[in-house]
Protein backbone atom coordinates (compact mmCIF):
# COMPACT_ATOMS: atom_id res chain seq x y z
CA UNK A 1 0.00 0.00 0.00
CA UNK A 2 2.84 2.39 0.87
CA UNK A 3 4.48 1.73 -2.49
CA UNK A 4 1.18 2.43 -4.22
CA UNK A 5 0.76 5.74 -2.41
CA UNK A 6 4.36 6.69 -3.19
CA UNK A 7 3.81 5.82 -6.83
CA UNK A 8 0.64 7.95 -6.99
CA UNK A 9 2.29 10.87 -5.20
CA UNK A 10 5.32 10.72 -7.45
CA UNK A 11 3.26 11.42 -10.59
CA UNK A 12 0.05 13.00 -9.30
CA UNK A 13 -1.03 14.73 -12.51
CA UNK A 14 -0.53 11.64 -14.63
CA UNK A 15 -2.45 9.56 -12.10
CA UNK A 16 -5.25 12.13 -12.05
CA UNK A 17 -5.37 12.20 -15.86
CA UNK A 18 -5.55 8.40 -15.89
CA UNK A 19 -8.34 8.44 -13.30
CA UNK A 20 -10.43 10.98 -15.20
CA UNK A 21 -10.00 9.20 -18.54
CA UNK A 22 -11.17 6.00 -16.92
CA UNK A 23 -13.97 7.82 -15.12
CA UNK A 24 -15.38 9.31 -18.31
CA UNK A 25 -15.11 6.06 -20.26
CA UNK A 26 -16.64 3.97 -17.52
CA UNK A 27 -19.45 6.46 -16.93
CA UNK A 28 -20.43 6.43 -20.60
CA UNK A 29 -20.05 2.66 -20.75
CA UNK A 30 -22.32 2.23 -17.76
CA UNK A 31 -24.86 4.57 -19.31
CA UNK A 32 -24.80 2.50 -22.53
CA UNK A 33 -25.01 -0.76 -20.65
CA UNK A 34 -27.90 0.50 -18.56
CA UNK A 35 -29.81 1.87 -21.57
CA UNK A 36 -29.30 -1.29 -23.58
CA UNK A 37 -30.39 -3.67 -20.85
CA UNK A 38 -33.44 -1.52 -20.18
CA UNK A 39 -34.30 -1.36 -23.86
CA UNK A 40 -33.95 -5.13 -24.20
CA UNK A 41 -36.12 -5.55 -21.12
CA UNK A 42 -38.73 -3.29 -22.69
CA UNK A 43 -38.55 -5.22 -25.95
CA UNK A 44 -39.09 -8.53 -24.15
CA UNK A 45 -41.96 -6.95 -22.30
CA UNK A 46 -43.68 -5.74 -25.45
CA UNK A 47 -43.02 -9.01 -27.25
CA UNK A 48 -44.66 -10.88 -24.40
CA UNK A 49 -47.79 -8.74 -24.67
CA UNK A 50 -50.73 -9.97 -26.78
CA UNK A 51 -49.84 -9.36 -30.38
CA UNK A 52 -53.45 -8.83 -31.48
CA UNK A 53 -56.25 -7.82 -29.20
CA UNK A 54 -59.88 -7.70 -30.24
CA UNK A 55 -62.34 -5.71 -28.16
CA UNK A 56 -66.02 -6.60 -28.46
CA UNK A 57 -69.08 -4.41 -28.36
CA UNK A 58 -71.02 -4.42 -25.09
CA UNK A 59 -73.96 -6.36 -26.52
CA UNK A 60 -71.80 -9.21 -27.86
CA UNK A 61 -72.55 -12.36 -25.89
CA UNK A 62 -69.88 -14.35 -24.12
CA UNK A 63 -70.82 -17.46 -26.14
CA UNK A 64 -70.14 -15.62 -29.44
CA UNK A 65 -66.78 -14.51 -28.13
CA UNK A 66 -65.87 -18.02 -27.00
CA UNK A 67 -66.92 -19.26 -30.43
CA UNK A 68 -64.40 -16.86 -32.04
CA UNK A 69 -61.79 -18.05 -29.53
CA UNK A 70 -62.43 -21.68 -30.50
CA UNK A 71 -62.12 -20.90 -34.22
CA UNK A 72 -58.86 -19.09 -33.66
CA UNK A 73 -57.42 -21.99 -31.63
CA UNK A 74 -58.40 -24.43 -34.37
CA UNK A 75 -56.74 -22.31 -37.10
CA UNK A 76 -53.26 -23.51 -36.03
CA UNK A 77 -51.96 -19.97 -36.39
CA UNK A 78 -52.01 -19.00 -32.74
CA UNK A 79 -50.05 -20.21 -29.74
CA UNK A 80 -52.68 -19.03 -27.28
CA UNK A 81 -55.86 -17.03 -27.02
CA UNK A 82 -56.88 -15.50 -23.73
CA UNK A 83 -60.43 -14.41 -23.00
CA UNK A 84 -60.67 -11.33 -20.75
CA UNK A 85 -64.22 -10.83 -19.54
CA UNK A 86 -65.72 -7.46 -18.57
CA UNK A 87 -65.23 -8.26 -14.88
CA UNK A 88 -61.62 -9.32 -15.40
CA UNK A 89 -60.96 -6.16 -17.42
CA UNK A 90 -62.47 -4.12 -14.58
CA UNK A 91 -60.29 -5.92 -12.01
CA UNK A 92 -57.21 -5.13 -14.11
CA UNK A 93 -58.29 -1.52 -14.47
CA UNK A 94 -58.78 -1.19 -10.69
CA UNK A 95 -55.38 -2.67 -10.05
CA UNK A 96 -53.64 -0.32 -12.51
CA UNK A 97 -55.40 2.76 -11.14
CA UNK A 98 -55.54 1.86 -7.48
CA UNK A 99 -53.79 5.13 -6.57
CA UNK A 100 -56.28 7.29 -8.47
CA UNK A 101 -59.76 7.17 -6.83
CA UNK A 102 -61.17 9.65 -9.34
CA UNK A 103 -60.49 7.30 -12.25
CA UNK A 104 -61.94 4.39 -10.28
CA UNK A 105 -65.16 6.28 -9.60
CA UNK A 106 -65.69 7.13 -13.25
CA UNK A 107 -65.53 3.57 -14.55
CA UNK A 108 -67.63 0.49 -13.91
CA UNK A 109 -67.41 -3.09 -15.25
CA UNK A 110 -70.24 -2.34 -17.66
CA UNK A 111 -68.38 0.18 -19.77
CA UNK A 112 -65.25 -1.91 -20.16
CA UNK A 113 -65.27 -4.24 -23.18
CA UNK A 114 -64.60 -7.96 -23.11
CA UNK A 115 -61.62 -8.92 -25.24
CA UNK A 116 -59.51 -11.72 -26.69
CA UNK A 117 -55.71 -11.49 -26.40
CA UNK A 118 -54.15 -13.44 -29.21
CA UNK A 119 -50.52 -14.59 -29.53
CA UNK A 120 -49.64 -15.60 -33.09
CA UNK A 121 -47.41 -18.65 -33.57
CA UNK A 122 -45.48 -16.69 -36.26
CA UNK A 123 -45.24 -12.92 -36.80
CA UNK A 124 -46.15 -13.52 -40.46
CA UNK A 125 -49.63 -14.70 -39.40
CA UNK A 126 -50.38 -11.40 -37.73
CA UNK A 127 -51.82 -9.53 -40.76
CA UNK A 128 -53.98 -12.53 -41.66
CA UNK A 129 -55.30 -12.85 -38.12
CA UNK A 130 -55.95 -9.12 -37.90
CA UNK A 131 -57.85 -9.21 -41.21
CA UNK A 132 -59.96 -12.14 -39.98
CA UNK A 133 -60.75 -10.36 -36.69
CA UNK A 134 -61.80 -7.20 -38.48
CA UNK A 135 -64.67 -9.18 -40.02
CA UNK A 136 -65.85 -10.83 -36.80
CA UNK A 137 -69.43 -9.84 -35.93
CA UNK A 138 -69.71 -7.79 -32.74
CA UNK A 139 -66.13 -6.53 -32.85
CA UNK A 140 -65.54 -3.04 -31.55
CA UNK A 141 -61.83 -2.56 -32.19
CA UNK A 142 -58.79 -4.59 -33.23
CA UNK A 143 -55.44 -3.63 -31.74
CA UNK A 144 -52.59 -4.83 -33.83
CA UNK A 145 -49.16 -4.44 -32.10
CA UNK A 146 -46.93 -5.45 -34.97
CA UNK A 147 -45.80 -1.88 -35.58
CA UNK A 148 -44.90 -1.29 -31.96
CA UNK A 149 -42.72 -4.42 -31.81
CA UNK A 150 -41.14 -3.63 -35.15
CA UNK A 151 -40.38 -0.06 -34.11
CA UNK A 152 -38.91 -1.19 -30.83
CA UNK A 153 -36.86 -3.88 -32.60
CA UNK A 154 -35.55 -1.29 -35.04
CA UNK A 155 -34.78 1.11 -32.21
CA UNK A 156 -32.98 -1.61 -30.23
CA UNK A 157 -30.93 -2.56 -33.28
CA UNK A 158 -29.96 1.06 -33.90
CA UNK A 159 -29.09 1.65 -30.26
CA UNK A 160 -27.12 -1.60 -30.11
CA UNK A 161 -25.14 -0.84 -33.27
CA UNK A 162 -24.64 2.77 -32.24
CA UNK A 163 -23.58 1.74 -28.75
CA UNK A 164 -21.12 -0.83 -30.05
CA UNK A 165 -19.57 1.67 -32.45
CA UNK A 166 -19.39 4.34 -29.78
CA UNK A 167 -18.08 1.84 -27.25
CA UNK A 168 -15.36 0.74 -29.67
CA UNK A 169 -14.36 4.34 -30.31
CA UNK A 170 -14.37 5.04 -26.58
CA UNK A 171 -12.24 1.97 -25.89
CA UNK A 172 -9.73 2.90 -28.57
CA UNK A 173 -9.44 6.52 -27.48
CA UNK A 174 -9.13 5.65 -23.80
CA UNK A 175 -6.53 2.98 -24.46
CA UNK A 176 -4.44 5.45 -26.48
CA UNK A 177 -4.75 8.08 -23.74
CA UNK A 178 -3.83 5.59 -21.02
CA UNK A 179 -0.87 4.30 -23.03
CA UNK A 180 0.37 7.86 -23.51
CA UNK A 181 0.01 8.67 -19.82
CA UNK A 182 1.79 5.47 -18.82
CA UNK A 183 4.57 6.27 -21.31
CA UNK A 184 5.05 9.54 -19.47
CA UNK A 185 5.17 7.78 -16.14
CA UNK A 186 7.67 5.22 -17.39
CA UNK A 187 9.81 7.95 -18.97
CA UNK A 188 9.90 9.80 -15.65
CA UNK A 189 11.33 6.70 -14.01
CA UNK A 190 13.61 5.80 -16.89
CA UNK A 191 16.81 5.97 -14.83
CA UNK A 192 15.43 3.78 -12.10
CA UNK A 193 14.10 1.25 -14.58
CA UNK A 194 17.41 1.17 -16.44
CA UNK A 195 19.25 0.59 -13.18
CA UNK A 196 16.85 -2.13 -12.10
CA UNK A 197 17.28 -3.91 -15.42
CA UNK A 198 21.07 -3.66 -15.14
CA UNK A 199 20.86 -5.22 -11.70
CA UNK A 200 18.84 -8.15 -12.97
CA UNK A 201 15.25 -7.14 -12.31
CA UNK A 202 12.72 -9.17 -14.24
CA UNK A 203 10.32 -7.32 -16.54
CA UNK A 204 7.43 -8.34 -14.29
CA UNK A 205 9.15 -6.74 -11.28
CA UNK A 206 9.73 -3.47 -13.13
CA UNK A 207 6.18 -3.49 -14.43
CA UNK A 208 4.65 -4.27 -11.04
CA UNK A 209 4.24 -0.71 -9.64
CA UNK A 210 2.68 0.51 -12.87
CA UNK A 211 0.32 -2.44 -12.96
CA UNK A 212 -0.57 -2.05 -9.31
CA UNK A 213 -1.42 1.58 -9.85
CA UNK A 214 -3.43 0.81 -12.99
CA UNK A 215 -5.44 -1.89 -11.23
CA UNK A 216 -6.08 0.41 -8.30
CA UNK A 217 -7.18 3.30 -10.53
CA UNK A 218 -9.35 0.94 -12.61
CA UNK A 219 -11.07 -0.30 -9.47
CA UNK A 220 -11.36 3.13 -7.88
CA UNK A 221 -12.77 4.84 -10.96
CA UNK A 222 -15.31 2.08 -11.63
CA UNK A 223 -16.47 2.16 -8.01
CA UNK A 224 -16.82 5.94 -7.99
CA UNK A 225 -18.60 5.88 -11.36
CA UNK A 226 -21.00 3.29 -10.02
CA UNK A 227 -21.67 5.31 -6.87
CA UNK A 228 -22.29 8.49 -8.89
CA UNK A 229 -24.53 6.67 -11.34
CA UNK A 230 -26.51 5.08 -8.50
CA UNK A 231 -27.05 8.53 -7.07
CA UNK A 232 -28.33 9.79 -10.43
CA UNK A 233 -30.68 6.84 -10.73
CA UNK A 234 -31.89 7.45 -7.18
CA UNK A 235 -32.77 11.02 -8.13
CA UNK A 236 -34.42 9.91 -11.38
CA UNK A 237 -36.21 6.94 -9.79
CA UNK A 238 -39.63 8.64 -9.37
CA UNK A 239 -39.57 9.67 -13.03
CA UNK A 240 -38.65 6.17 -14.23
CA UNK A 241 -41.34 4.75 -11.97
CA UNK A 242 -43.97 7.08 -13.33
CA UNK A 243 -42.89 6.36 -16.94
CA UNK A 244 -43.11 2.62 -16.38
CA UNK A 245 -46.37 2.79 -14.49
CA UNK A 246 -48.33 -0.38 -15.07
CA UNK A 247 -45.27 -2.38 -16.04
CA UNK A 248 -44.92 -5.06 -13.41
CA UNK A 249 -41.37 -6.04 -14.33
CA UNK A 250 -38.82 -5.91 -17.13
CA UNK A 251 -36.40 -8.75 -17.65
CA UNK A 252 -33.86 -10.00 -20.13
CA UNK A 253 -32.96 -13.58 -20.94
CA UNK A 254 -29.32 -14.46 -20.35
CA UNK A 255 -28.93 -18.03 -21.64
CA UNK A 256 -30.97 -20.01 -19.09
CA UNK A 257 -31.23 -17.17 -16.62
CA UNK A 258 -33.91 -14.50 -16.52
CA UNK A 259 -32.42 -11.27 -15.19
CA UNK A 260 -34.92 -8.81 -13.76
CA UNK A 261 -33.89 -5.28 -14.66
CA UNK A 262 -36.99 -3.50 -13.35
CA UNK A 263 -37.68 -3.09 -10.50
CA UNK A 264 -33.91 -3.05 -9.91
CA UNK A 265 -32.85 -6.44 -8.63
CA UNK A 266 -29.72 -7.14 -6.57
CA UNK A 267 -28.54 -9.47 -9.36
CA UNK A 268 -28.88 -6.74 -12.00
CA UNK A 269 -27.16 -4.08 -9.93
CA UNK A 270 -24.41 -6.56 -8.93
CA UNK A 271 -23.91 -7.59 -12.55
CA UNK A 272 -23.60 -3.97 -13.69
CA UNK A 273 -21.02 -3.26 -10.98
CA UNK A 274 -19.08 -6.44 -11.70
CA UNK A 275 -18.93 -5.83 -15.46
CA UNK A 276 -18.00 -2.18 -14.92
CA UNK A 277 -15.21 -3.03 -12.46
CA UNK A 278 -13.85 -5.80 -14.66
CA UNK A 279 -13.92 -3.47 -17.64
CA UNK A 280 -12.17 -0.69 -15.71
CA UNK A 281 -9.47 -3.02 -14.45
CA UNK A 282 -8.97 -4.75 -17.81
CA UNK A 283 -8.66 -1.56 -19.85
CA UNK A 284 -6.22 -0.01 -17.35
CA UNK A 285 -4.17 -3.21 -17.14
CA UNK A 286 -4.08 -3.70 -20.92
CA UNK A 287 -2.95 -0.13 -21.59
CA UNK A 288 -0.26 -0.37 -18.91
CA UNK A 289 0.97 -3.71 -20.17
CA UNK A 290 1.20 -2.36 -23.68
CA UNK A 291 2.91 0.89 -22.63
CA UNK A 292 5.48 -0.74 -20.37
CA UNK A 293 6.39 -3.46 -22.84
CA UNK A 294 8.38 -1.12 -25.06
CA UNK A 295 10.48 0.51 -22.35
CA UNK A 296 11.06 -2.45 -20.11
CA UNK A 297 12.39 -4.95 -22.61
CA UNK A 298 16.16 -5.50 -22.55
CA UNK A 299 17.43 -4.36 -25.91
CA UNK A 300 20.89 -5.71 -26.74
CA UNK A 301 22.69 -4.02 -29.54
CA UNK B 1 35.28 -17.03 -14.56
CA UNK B 2 35.02 -14.47 -17.35
CA UNK B 3 36.44 -15.38 -20.73
CA UNK B 4 36.72 -13.41 -23.95
CA UNK B 5 37.64 -15.49 -26.97
CA UNK B 6 38.55 -13.52 -30.12
CA UNK B 7 35.81 -11.02 -29.42
CA UNK B 8 35.14 -8.30 -31.94
CA UNK B 9 32.45 -5.70 -31.72
CA UNK B 10 31.51 -3.53 -34.62
CA UNK B 11 28.82 -0.95 -33.95
CA UNK B 12 26.30 -0.01 -36.63
CA UNK B 13 27.81 2.20 -39.35
CA UNK B 14 31.04 0.22 -39.13
CA UNK B 15 32.66 1.68 -36.03
CA UNK B 16 34.88 -1.12 -34.66
CA UNK B 17 35.03 -0.96 -30.84
CA UNK B 18 36.86 -4.26 -30.22
CA UNK B 19 39.11 -6.21 -32.51
CA UNK B 20 39.65 -9.87 -31.71
CA UNK B 21 40.15 -9.46 -27.98
CA UNK B 22 40.95 -12.54 -25.89
CA UNK B 23 41.56 -12.78 -22.15
CA UNK B 24 40.30 -14.63 -19.11
CA UNK B 25 39.66 -13.41 -15.57
CA UNK B 26 39.63 -15.99 -12.80
CA UNK B 27 37.19 -15.96 -9.92
CA UNK B 28 38.38 -13.60 -7.13
CA UNK B 29 40.79 -11.77 -9.40
CA UNK B 30 41.27 -7.96 -9.44
CA UNK B 31 41.96 -6.62 -12.92
CA UNK B 32 42.58 -3.07 -14.06
CA UNK B 33 41.36 -2.27 -17.53
CA UNK B 34 43.27 0.71 -18.83
CA UNK B 35 43.39 2.66 -22.04
CA UNK B 36 42.58 6.02 -23.53
CA UNK B 37 39.03 7.11 -24.25
CA UNK B 38 37.57 5.00 -27.05
CA UNK B 39 40.03 2.15 -26.44
CA UNK B 40 37.16 -0.31 -25.79
CA UNK B 41 37.08 -0.53 -21.98
CA UNK B 42 33.40 0.30 -21.61
CA UNK B 43 32.53 -2.00 -24.50
CA UNK B 44 34.22 -4.88 -22.62
CA UNK B 45 32.19 -4.09 -19.49
CA UNK B 46 28.98 -3.83 -21.50
CA UNK B 47 29.67 -7.17 -23.15
CA UNK B 48 30.14 -8.82 -19.74
CA UNK B 49 26.92 -7.26 -18.53
CA UNK B 50 25.07 -8.39 -21.63
CA UNK B 51 24.13 -4.91 -22.75
CA UNK B 52 25.93 -5.66 -25.98
CA UNK B 53 26.53 -8.87 -27.87
CA UNK B 54 29.74 -9.53 -29.81
CA UNK B 55 29.84 -9.27 -33.58
CA UNK B 56 32.16 -12.30 -33.56
CA UNK B 57 33.89 -14.45 -30.95
CA UNK B 58 32.45 -15.58 -27.65
CA UNK B 59 31.96 -14.15 -24.19
CA UNK B 60 31.66 -16.53 -21.24
CA UNK B 61 30.52 -15.26 -17.86
CA UNK B 62 30.34 -17.74 -14.96
CA UNK B 63 31.02 -20.39 -17.59
CA UNK B 64 27.88 -19.46 -19.51
CA UNK B 65 28.16 -18.34 -23.10
CA UNK B 66 26.22 -15.10 -23.37
CA UNK B 67 27.31 -14.22 -26.90
CA UNK B 68 24.00 -14.98 -28.61
CA UNK B 69 21.78 -12.03 -29.41
CA UNK B 70 18.80 -13.87 -28.01
CA UNK B 71 20.43 -15.06 -24.78
CA UNK B 72 17.48 -15.56 -22.46
CA UNK B 73 18.91 -15.63 -18.96
CA UNK B 74 20.37 -12.15 -18.75
CA UNK B 75 18.36 -11.28 -15.64
CA UNK B 76 19.71 -14.29 -13.76
CA UNK B 77 23.26 -13.46 -14.87
CA UNK B 78 22.96 -9.79 -13.93
CA UNK B 79 21.92 -10.71 -10.41
CA UNK B 80 25.52 -11.86 -9.89
CA UNK B 81 27.05 -8.68 -11.27
CA UNK B 82 27.42 -5.35 -9.50
CA UNK B 83 28.06 -2.26 -11.61
CA UNK B 84 29.64 1.01 -10.53
CA UNK B 85 29.51 3.98 -12.85
CA UNK B 86 31.58 7.13 -13.15
CA UNK B 87 28.41 9.24 -12.76
CA UNK B 88 27.26 7.13 -9.77
CA UNK B 89 23.68 6.62 -11.03
CA UNK B 90 22.29 7.18 -7.56
CA UNK B 91 18.56 7.90 -7.74
CA UNK B 92 17.86 11.43 -6.49
CA UNK B 93 14.38 10.75 -5.14
CA UNK B 94 15.47 7.85 -2.95
CA UNK B 95 17.47 8.06 0.22
CA UNK B 96 20.74 6.19 0.82
CA UNK B 97 18.99 3.16 2.30
CA UNK B 98 16.51 2.91 -0.58
CA UNK B 99 19.23 3.32 -3.18
CA UNK B 100 21.26 0.48 -1.74
CA UNK B 101 18.16 -1.66 -1.19
CA UNK B 102 17.28 -1.37 -4.89
CA UNK B 103 19.37 -4.36 -5.87
CA UNK B 104 17.93 -6.46 -3.06
CA UNK B 105 14.31 -5.55 -3.62
CA UNK B 106 14.41 -6.96 -7.13
CA UNK B 107 15.19 -10.34 -5.54
CA UNK B 108 11.90 -10.08 -3.60
CA UNK B 109 13.88 -10.47 -0.39
CA UNK B 110 12.05 -9.99 2.95
CA UNK B 111 12.48 -6.50 4.38
CA UNK B 112 14.23 -7.70 7.55
CA UNK B 113 16.92 -9.33 5.42
CA UNK B 114 17.20 -6.26 3.19
CA UNK B 115 17.69 -4.11 6.29
CA UNK B 116 20.50 -6.34 7.58
CA UNK B 117 22.29 -6.47 4.23
CA UNK B 118 21.98 -2.74 3.59
CA UNK B 119 23.38 -1.94 7.04
CA UNK B 120 26.31 -4.29 6.47
CA UNK B 121 27.01 -2.59 3.15
CA UNK B 122 26.73 0.87 4.76
CA UNK B 123 29.21 -0.17 7.43
CA UNK B 124 31.56 -1.43 4.72
CA UNK B 125 31.58 1.91 2.90
CA UNK B 126 31.48 3.99 6.09
CA UNK B 127 28.07 5.56 5.62
CA UNK B 128 26.24 3.90 8.50
CA UNK B 129 25.20 7.31 9.90
CA UNK B 130 23.78 8.57 6.59
CA UNK B 131 21.14 5.94 5.95
CA UNK B 132 18.28 8.44 5.67
CA UNK B 133 20.20 11.08 3.71
CA UNK B 134 19.15 11.96 0.19
CA UNK B 135 21.72 12.22 -2.64
CA UNK B 136 21.49 16.00 -2.69
CA UNK B 137 22.86 16.01 0.87
CA UNK B 138 25.92 13.92 -0.04
CA UNK B 139 29.33 14.72 -1.49
CA UNK B 140 30.61 13.10 -4.70
CA UNK B 141 32.74 10.66 -2.71
CA UNK B 142 29.78 9.68 -0.58
CA UNK B 143 27.62 9.20 -3.64
CA UNK B 144 30.22 6.87 -5.09
CA UNK B 145 30.28 4.94 -1.82
CA UNK B 146 26.51 4.53 -2.06
CA UNK B 147 26.96 3.19 -5.58
CA UNK B 148 29.65 0.79 -4.37
CA UNK B 149 27.49 -0.39 -1.49
CA UNK B 150 24.65 -1.00 -3.93
CA UNK B 151 26.91 -3.01 -6.22
CA UNK B 152 28.18 -5.16 -3.35
CA UNK B 153 24.84 -6.25 -1.89
CA UNK B 154 23.13 -9.50 -2.72
CA UNK B 155 24.94 -12.37 -4.29
CA UNK B 156 26.98 -10.15 -6.61
CA UNK B 157 30.43 -11.66 -6.89
CA UNK B 158 31.48 -9.89 -10.10
CA UNK B 159 32.03 -6.15 -9.78
CA UNK B 160 32.36 -4.05 -12.91
CA UNK B 161 33.63 -0.56 -12.16
CA UNK B 162 33.55 1.88 -15.06
CA UNK B 163 35.97 4.66 -14.12
CA UNK B 164 34.49 4.95 -10.62
CA UNK B 165 37.08 7.50 -9.48
CA UNK B 166 36.91 9.58 -12.64
CA UNK B 167 34.96 12.38 -10.95
CA UNK B 168 36.72 12.27 -7.59
CA UNK B 169 39.62 14.17 -6.03
CA UNK B 170 42.82 12.21 -5.10
CA UNK B 171 41.99 11.82 -1.40
CA UNK B 172 38.45 10.59 -2.07
CA UNK B 173 39.83 8.31 -4.78
CA UNK B 174 42.07 6.60 -2.22
CA UNK B 175 39.16 6.30 0.23
CA UNK B 176 37.21 4.54 -2.48
CA UNK B 177 40.16 2.30 -3.37
CA UNK B 178 40.37 1.21 0.27
CA UNK B 179 36.83 -0.10 0.02
CA UNK B 180 37.78 -2.11 -3.07
CA UNK B 181 40.81 -3.48 -1.20
CA UNK B 182 38.50 -4.65 1.60
CA UNK B 183 36.30 -6.72 -0.67
CA UNK B 184 38.75 -7.90 -3.32
CA UNK B 185 39.23 -11.33 -1.75
CA UNK B 186 35.56 -12.23 -2.13
CA UNK B 187 34.80 -10.67 -5.49
CA UNK B 188 35.97 -10.70 -9.07
CA UNK B 189 36.67 -7.06 -9.87
CA UNK B 190 37.19 -5.50 -13.28
CA UNK B 191 38.15 -1.89 -12.79
CA UNK B 192 38.27 0.37 -15.85
CA UNK B 193 40.27 3.49 -15.14
CA UNK B 194 42.51 6.28 -16.43
CA UNK B 195 44.04 6.85 -13.02
CA UNK B 196 47.78 6.22 -13.33
CA UNK B 197 48.50 6.56 -9.59
CA UNK B 198 45.92 4.01 -8.57
CA UNK B 199 47.07 1.45 -11.16
CA UNK B 200 50.76 1.93 -10.44
CA UNK B 201 50.35 1.81 -6.67
CA UNK B 202 48.15 -1.23 -6.34
CA UNK B 203 50.27 -3.52 -8.55
CA UNK B 204 47.43 -5.67 -9.82
CA UNK B 205 46.93 -7.34 -13.15
CA UNK B 206 46.55 -4.72 -15.89
CA UNK B 207 44.92 -5.26 -19.27
CA UNK B 208 45.85 -2.41 -21.59
CA UNK B 209 43.58 -1.55 -24.51
CA UNK B 210 44.32 0.67 -27.49
CA UNK B 211 42.04 1.32 -30.46
CA UNK B 212 39.90 -1.72 -29.64
CA UNK B 213 42.88 -4.06 -29.37
CA UNK B 214 44.35 -5.69 -26.30
CA UNK B 215 47.94 -4.60 -26.41
CA UNK B 216 49.22 -5.73 -23.00
CA UNK B 217 48.16 -8.09 -20.26
CA UNK B 218 50.60 -7.90 -17.31
CA UNK B 219 50.08 -9.84 -14.09
CA UNK B 220 51.53 -7.08 -11.91
CA UNK B 221 51.75 -4.27 -14.33
CA UNK B 222 51.47 -0.55 -14.26
CA UNK B 223 49.85 2.15 -16.33
CA UNK B 224 51.99 2.12 -19.40
CA UNK B 225 50.55 4.08 -22.28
Amino acid sequence: MNELITSLRRTPYQSLAMFFSLFLTLFLSLLLMFSLTFLYGLLSYVEARPQVTIYFQNETSESSILEVKKELEQSGKVTSVKYVSKNEAYALYRDLNKDNPLLLEMVSAEILPASLEIFASRPSYLPELAAYLEKVPGKDEVNYQKNVVEKLLALTAVVRTGSLAFFGFLMFTTTIILITITHFKVALRKDEIELQRLMGAKASYVRRPFMREALFLGFLSSTIVFAKFSLLIYVAYPYIQSYLRGVQSLSIDLAQYKLVVWPFSIEYVGMLYLILTLFGICIAAFATLFATKKYIAIQRS
Amino acid sequence: MIQFDSVSKIYPFGNAALDSVSFAVERGEFVFLVGTSGAGKTTILKLILGELYPTSGSVLVEDVDISGKRFKKLETLRRHIGVIFQDFKVLPDKNVFENIALGLRILDMPFSKIKTEVREALALVGLHDKEQFFPVQLSAGELQRVAIARAMTGDRHIILADEPTGNLDPKTTWDIMKIFKKVEKHKTIIFATHNTDVVNTLKKRVITMKGGKLIKDNAKGGYDL
